[in-house]
């Protein structure tokens, strides 16, 4: 019964204003899994300051799921525009220039020196390491985006 | 340059700029980072072997002289520069 009070009150309360319920504990109690609900939605609100574009529109992770501090889940999308943000953003490649298909040294006019730190800013946008090996195949932001999803075992 | 001295020079130059990064301090991280950078496209012609192997020298001991800074650096906290925010 007393249960059934709070939770009423919970609703009535949720709705015009969390934060006024906040001096009291129990309300703030009942209030939480209201709270909760009410993530994903400024998680989707969040998107557009860090920038995944289009993560928001994953519909099965919404209701009920708090994502904590995990990343959204990648797909092609996501890997392949965070790769041209990260290329559009290093000082010597001209962004208008920048073509999914184009060949660092051949169209951007880039050296190996160059190369090496696309890549290093790949690691850490990407959060893991590249080695030298695989790294030196990498010469158009295609191969970028394919080799990272391979090792993310991101398919289509 | 042959193929391996060529690796293994790409290789220093990227364990190079890995450690630069991990300066504390602003001004010595940026410093490092940029001597690092135009030190090897100074260099990037070179061909004769006995010169690439004396500045391939040189560069593994500024690469000790970076992670022993680096460590030395990080014992003696500094404050935060303006420009880092």
């Amino acid at each position: 019964m007393a249960a059934r009070v709070l939770q009423q009150c919970a609703r009535t309360l949720a709705r015009p204003s969390l934060r006024l319920s906040s001096g009291n504990l129990a309300f703030r109690a009942a209030v939480a899994p209201a709270a909760a609900i009410h993530r994903p939605l400024s998680f989707a609100a969040d998107s557009r300051r860090t920038r995944w574009v289009g993560q928001s529109r994953i519909p099965s992770v919404g209701v009920l799921c708090r994502q904590y501090g995990d990343l959204p889940p990648l797909t092609i999308e996501t890997i392949k525009d965070r790769v041209m943000y990260v290329l559009k953003l290093y000082d010597k490649i001209n962004p208008e220039k920048l073509q999914t298909a184009s060949h660092f040294m051949k169209d951007l006019g880039l050296d190996s020196l160059d190369q090496v730190e696309i890549i290093m800013a790949m690691e850490d946008e990407f959060g893991f390491e590249i080695p030298d090996a695989e790294a030196e195949k990498l010469m158009t932001p295609e191969d970028i985006v394919q080799y990272i999803a391979d090792k993310k075992d991101v398919y289509e | 340059m042959a193929a391996s001295t060529r690796a293994q020079a790409i290789s220093l130059y990227k364990m190079m700029l890995t450690e630069s990064k991990k300066f504390p301090s602003y001004n010595y991280r940026t410093y490092a980072l940029r001597r690092v950078r135009d030190a090897f496209r100074a260099n990037r012609k070179v061909e004769d072997p006995k010169t690439v192997e004396r500045l391939m020298e040189e560069g593994h001991q500024t690469l000790a002289l970076i992670q022993r800074q680096v460590t030395v650096g990080k014992m003696f906290s500094t404050q935060k520069n303006v420009v880092e925010g």
